[in-house]
């Protein structure tokens, strides 16, 4: 079976049947509109499959699985927009997705990556933080600093912690996150929450569409 | 022998029943100017009030300057909101030949809640909610089903939010209060049914949305949710997620 993944930047593609387990990511712009999956999920999914199930749906499934918890919070940053789903002893307690204000956050962490030749992984995590509240919106805070004399990466690396604290109130300041989403891969953003983060990578929604399917999770799949 | 012409009567919010009784008669036709009356356009509303500001608001300004009424009967007490007041002065100013009535209704014999107990759609039932506002005879019985979930709140701006929950949804909060034609009912707007899962939702920009967000905190499974004018992918997605999560077929 083809599983897919449909973001925004990017698509996730799990074939049940390969010879490798590990999915494939592809660019969105890149990706064959003619294409028919057995299964999707993602803003993009619909028109790609009869089958769809509900991106905060496919979240929280792919949570329950990867956590292995009954009790937790996971936040799904991705390129458009930010999502949580909590669980308490087992059951769904609260839920919430930022697609309008509060959007584009992951996206804008990449151009900026671009645009200024960073490096995350080499940055360190600022003390202080510009007050962000969606990635538009900040990149103001940006040219701001950067007019003031402040170095380009110091300015990003402000610009980025704000957005890790804008998506951690949004999650409503839990104890510990599950970190879902391409920005997991961003050392700088997942060090600048203030709480203990947990990076379950970019998959947790391919992992929901395999719960969903009642499969296996994909990290137990045989080829 | 001439007849008197029909008065176009409006209503905001529930007027008091000594009111309705009043203008439920051959007399009047009348409009409930919180909902959208035909393809009125919203955006006439913005020179009068903030586009930043209740959705349910906005409406009954627009709808009044389609419809022009001859006289608004708008409810202005602890029944309906601050914003109301403040609405009902710009109305005044804003359609000086309409007689602008403020009402503040303080009824409290409970008429009954079987619409919002019953086995039906909850779009047919949230539209019969708000039809029930304008009848004054007592409502006839129907079967009270068991609830399987629930919707606390106001009747939503837009009212496809409302498609996916199951039959057996009960409707709480201050639409039971419409119902009950007590909207100035506090007890029962706070009531909610803690064994099933229930969306408390609120229009944004209204008080009630702090209501909305405290009640669904208390609620062992309440998810709070608020929109404006329309309701976009993500909170369709919300709530159509919740229930499926809550093991809730639509």
């Amino acid at each position: 079976m083809l599983l897919a993944d449909f973001g925004t930047s990017y698509c996730k593609l799990l074939d049940t049947q390969s010879t490798t387990t590990v999915p494939r990511l592809i660019a969105t712009r890149s990706i064959d509109r003619s294409m028919k999956v057995d299964i999707a999920t993602g803003h993009n999914g619909k028109r790609y499959t009869t089958h769809y199930v509900n991106e905060l749906t496919a979240l929280a499934r792919g949570g329950l699985s990867l956590t292995r918890e009954q009790s937790f919070t996971l936040l799904d940053c991705g390129s458009r927009d930010i999502k949580y789903v909590v669980y308490g002893d087992g059951k769904i307690k609260d839920m919430g997705w930022n697609a309008e204000c509060g959007a584009s956050m992951g996206f804008t962490i990449e151009l900026l990556e671009k645009y200024y030749t960073l490096d995350f992984s080499k940055m360190d995590v600022p003390k202080s933080s510009f007050s962000v509240t969606c990635g538009v919106l900040g990149m103001s805070h940006i040219f701001d600093a950067v007019v003031t004399g402040a170095s380009e990466a110091e300015a990003v690396a402000k610009f980025v912690k704000g957005i890790a604290i804008n998506a951690y109130n949004f999650a409503k300041q839990p104890e510990k996150i599950y970190l879902s989403g391409g920005l997991c891969d961003n050392p700088l953003f997942v060090n600048s929450f203030p709480c203990p983060v947990v990076s379950l990578g970019r998959f947790v929604l391919l992992e929901g569409l395999l719960n969903s399917l009642h499969l296996p999770s994909f990290s137990d799949l045989q080829p | 022998m001439t007849s008197s012409p029909i008065q176009r009567a409006g209503i905001v919010g529930i007027p008091p029943l000594s009111v309705m009784e009043l203008i439920t008669t051959p007399d009047y036709e009348i409009f409930d100017l919180d909902e959208p009356q035909g393809r009125v356009d919203l955006e006439t509303a913005s020179p009068f009030l903030p586009r930043v500001y209740c959705g349910i608001l906005r409406t009954v300004i627009a709808n009044s300057l389609a419809i022009q009424p001859d006289i608004i009967y708008i409810d202005t007490g602890a029944g309906k909101c601050d914003c109301a007041v403040h609405t009902a002065t710009v109305l005044e100013d804003m359609l000086p030949a309409t007689r602008i009535i403020r009402t503040r209704n303080n009824d409290s014999v409970d008429f009954g809640t079987p619409l919002c107990k019953t086995q039906m759609s909850l779009m047919e039932k949230m539209s019969a909610v708000t039809a029930s506002v304008q009848k004054t005879a007592p409502y006839p019985e129907l079967p009270t089903c068991a609830p399987t979930a629930g919707f606390w709140g106001v009747p939503p701006r837009d009212f496809s939010i409302l498609n996916f929950f199951p039959d057996t949804t009960h409707i709480y909060g201050w639409a039971r209060c419409m119902e009950n034609k007590t909207p100035d009912n506090m007890d029962l707007e706070l009531h909610y049914n803690p064994d099933i899962p229930t969306v408390f939702f609120a229009q944004s920009f209204c008080a009630k949305t702090a209501l909305a967000r405290h009640l669904a905190s208390k609620h062992p499974r309440g998810l709070y949710l608020d929109c404006d004018v329309t309701a976009g992918n993500s909170a369709k997605a919300k709530i159509q997620a919740f229930l499926e999560l809550s093991g809730i077929d639509a």
